[in-house]
């Protein structure tokens, strides 16, 4: 069989190939491929009720859940509700060796330990607390001591929740301390993906669009993950 | 209807690629859209100087000319340039025969470069010589880069379209990076100059004797690191709950009523719609996914009235899932019906969806004059609240009790009704091909053994399900894509357009492994 015969078949069956699949780009990708990836972020994250039902209700395989799940499920809403003495002391419990190793997180929980009080309106046992266990760590690294000075700014403001630095008030805030002590537990504990898919997924978004601003190429930019609105290229020129 | 379309299609090409040889370059370069920029598969027959031969498939290269002097060299260019996608291109070169001298060049060259030269010499063309081991970079004069090579060597050249750079091997062994800053759509490139040179290129086809593997893993940990540990924009501090309403607002928009619930408890985020107005979408994408479509058609009109009277193609792709379903003995509504099949002439279609006539669908507007009786509607209104019937879990096709098929008679006069409304629509290639695979099931007396047996499949529902809830939300004022399933076709068209650009990390941003289970 001489070769030109065989490209031409090869392009007959390409292009039939390449119909179907230009349509096929335009198509979501499978339900099961996104509930899984749903899945991975509930079941990461700790999740645990919303992972047993979406398995459920969606038909999906049961959960690969971890055996440290419950833990890591109490110690997030300990987090969360601004009980840090005790989500400290259940993270010793489960991992006596991970806050000693890694004192950036220590510290972010103790902040969020003197956040709660200035909460609460108790100044002078945050000042206390934060010239007791807190400044040290400010020494040590000069991150950590920018985040405490914006925390003790706080005191400052008859509002803490009207002033500039009021996000370090907001559940967001805990929230972000929550996962990254939640990923600090997960690595501990070799888990192959400490961070969620769908985090790697956004990032990706991120990436692709710091690379494409980089070379000066035009494209729709998403500007708001969350909605995923995306920014349509303007034509007009100015 | 796209949907549709490209789940036939999808499916098509994996049967495809399953029964073809499996193409090795393919799985080198997995990004790269062949539609868009081919990937070089052998040497051109055209782009050559005269003095060259070429044989075994256009893969095999030799020297006709006199070869007397440097004016006698000749060169080929591959059939196609490298393509960005490709993140790191590599090819080998065996040196058959070394001819009378071995002035034998190797490397990449721009469209359009003199073919009466060795590669190297000129501008936007780069070569590594085989007499004396030296690479030339757009210049007649070489500087020292490796050693000489002859008969029996293998050559390699790797292109990493990351950083523009170029290396070269020689029998498996890496000899360090030639060139760099190397401009866009080169194309692999050999030049011959004596008679008696003979070389055979490897683009991919066979294994190669470099372990080029190892390095594409490299890069794709680099990138996956690259990506992992981007810094963040500044509202970093709201992160968590980005992706916190990501999850909420797909298990809201696909309907997942209880995880949607349990997760707004656990991430004390508000759920953006009404809770019963969930639950109602819910009930119907289980009935369609458990097959039972007659059942769905009939709730969706129930729960919202003129929604299928004024979508005709989602009406008929409905029926013709429930056809699909009538084979597979899935749905519920035939089922229970069989029983009483009194004749042909009944029709089916009318008999399933009760409002859908002839007259129904020939009016586009007008709808609720051949409807349910006011009584009914009035049952709608009642029938909302009544949400907590208790949902059972999408079950398989055989879950429902009544494993049989309808009778033949029936699904002929079905499969007749259908055609009939098929013909009412506007024309549509897409439409035609699903009546068709349809149909043919009938023709196999093991329609899940048949060629056509695929579409049987539970998860051909899918798609159905999904069409009827993206209508069903648009007819509510909500978005048809959930904000999550927007970010991964956003993420896909980004590394589309990375590609485009000549941009070569996009081949190791590893979307399909992100997304595989």
């Amino acid at each position: 069989m001489s070769f030109e015969i065989a490209t031409n078949n090869l392009h007959e069956k390409q292009d039939k190939k390449s119909y179907d699949r230009n349509k096929s780009d335009d198509l979501q990708i499978s339900r099961t491929d996104m509930n899984m990836l749903i899945m991975n972020y509930l079941v990461t994250e700790g999740f645990k009720e919303a992972a047993l039902k979406f398995q459920q209700e969606a038909g999906l395989q049961e959960p690969a859940l971890c055996s440290s799940l419950d833990e890591r499920i109490m110690i997030r809403e300990a987090v969360q509700g601004g009980r840090i003495p005790e989500a400290i002391s259940m993270v010793n419990a489960l991992h006596p060796e991970l806050l000693d190793n890694d004192r950036y997180l220590y510290f972010h929980l103790q902040q969020l330990q003197l956040l709660e009080l200035i909460r609460a309106g108790r100044a002078e046992e945050a000042l206390a607390f934060a010239s007791a266990t807190l400044a040290e760590a400010g020494a040590a690294d000069r991150t950590a001591l920018t985040e405490l000075e914006r925390s003790l700014a706080l005191l400052a403001f008859p509002d803490p929740h009207a002033s500039p630095f009021a996000d370090l008030l907001l559940p967001s805030h805990s929230q972000k301390i929550a996962s990254e002590l939640n990923a600090a537990i997960l690595k501990m504990e070799n888990q192959e993906y400490t961070n969620p898919k769908l985090c790697s997924l956004l990032r990706m978004i991120l990436w692709s669009q710091n690379e494409l601003d980089k070379h000066n190429v035009k494209y729709p930019k998403m500007t708001d993950l969350a909605n995923a609105t995306i920014e349509q290229i303007h034509k007009l020129r100015r | 209807m796209a949907a549709m379309g490209s789940g036939r299609g999808t499916m098509d090409s994996q049967n495809q690629v399953q029964s073809d040889t499996v193409d090795r370059l393919k799985l080198l370069y997995p990004n790269v859209n062949e539609d868009e920029t081919p990937l070089p598969r052998s040497w051109s027959t055209k782009d050559k100087f005269s003095y060259i031969g070429l044989s075994q498939n256009n893969l095999r290269v030799h020297y006709k000319g006199h070869g007397k002097t440097h004016k006698d060299a000749a060169s080929v260019r591959a059939t196609h340039p490298i393509p960005a996608a490709c993140g790191l291109y590599y090819f080998e070169v065996r040196i058959v025969s070394k001819g009378r001298d071995g002035y034998m060049g190797i490397g990449l060259s721009a469209h359009g470069v003199n073919m009466n030269r060795l590669p190297g010499w000129d501008k936007h063309s780069y070569g590594y010589h085989g007499d004396d081991g030296h690479s030339f970079c757009s210049s007649g004069t070489g500087q020292p880069y490796g050693p000489t090579f002859t008969t029996g060597d293998v050559i390699g050249c790797g292109v990493n379209l990351i950083d523009n750079t170029c290396f070269y091997t020689k029998n498996g062994h890496h000899l360090g990076i030639a060139f760099r800053g190397l401009p866009p759509n080169l194309y692999p490139t050999v030049g011959l100059q004596t008679p008696g040179e003979v070389v055979d290129a490897n683009f991919g086809q066979s294994p190669f004797v470099f372990d080029i593997e190892d390095m594409l893993r490299e890069l794709r940990a680099r990138t996956r690191c690259a990506i992992d540990e981007l810094p963040l924009p500044a509202e970093q501090g709201q992160w968590q709950a980005v992706l916190h309403r990501m999850v909420s607002s797909y298990l809201v928009h696909h309907g997942y009523c209880g995880t949607a619930q349990a997760f707004s408890r656990a991430a004390a985020l508000p759920i953006a719609e009404d809770v019963t107005s969930i639950r109602n979408r819910q009930r119907i994408s289980t009935l369609i996914l458990s097959g039972r479509i007659g059942e769905a058609i009939e709730l969706t009109r129930l729960l919202y009235p003129g929604l299928l009277e004024r979508d005709e193609e989602l009406l008929f792709l409905l029926h013709c899932r429930q056809f699909v379903e009538m084979v597979n003995g899935s749905d519920g509504e035939t089922c229970g019906e069989k029983a009483s099949s009194n004749g042909v002439a009944t029709s089916v279609i009318a008999h399933t969806g009760r409002a859908t006539n002839g007259q129904d669908l020939k009016h586009t507007n007008g709808v609720t004059e051949e409807s349910p009786p006011p009584v009914e509607k009035n049952g709608v209104n009642g029938a909302r609240p009544d949400a907590d019937v208790d949902m059972e879990p999408a079950a398989d096709a055989d879950g429902d009790g009544c494993g049989g098929r309808a009778s033949v008679e029936r699904m002929l006069a079905f499969g007749r009704e259908l055609y009939a409304m098929s013909q009412r629509l506007r024309p549509n290639p897409v439409h035609k091909a699903m009546l068709e695979d349809a149909f043919s099931l009938l023709a196999y007396s093991n329609p899940w053994a048949s060629p056509v047996g695929a579409q049987l499949h539970p998860a051909r529902r899918e798609a159905v399900a999904d069409r009827l809830n993206v209508a069903i939300l648009e007819n509510n004022g909500m978005e048809s894509v959930s904000p999550v399933e927007a970010c991964v076709s956003h993420s896909r068209m980004l590394l589309r357009r990375m590609a485009r650009a000549g941009l070569g990390a996009c081949a190791f941003a590893d979307l399909p492994a992100l997304l595989r289970r």
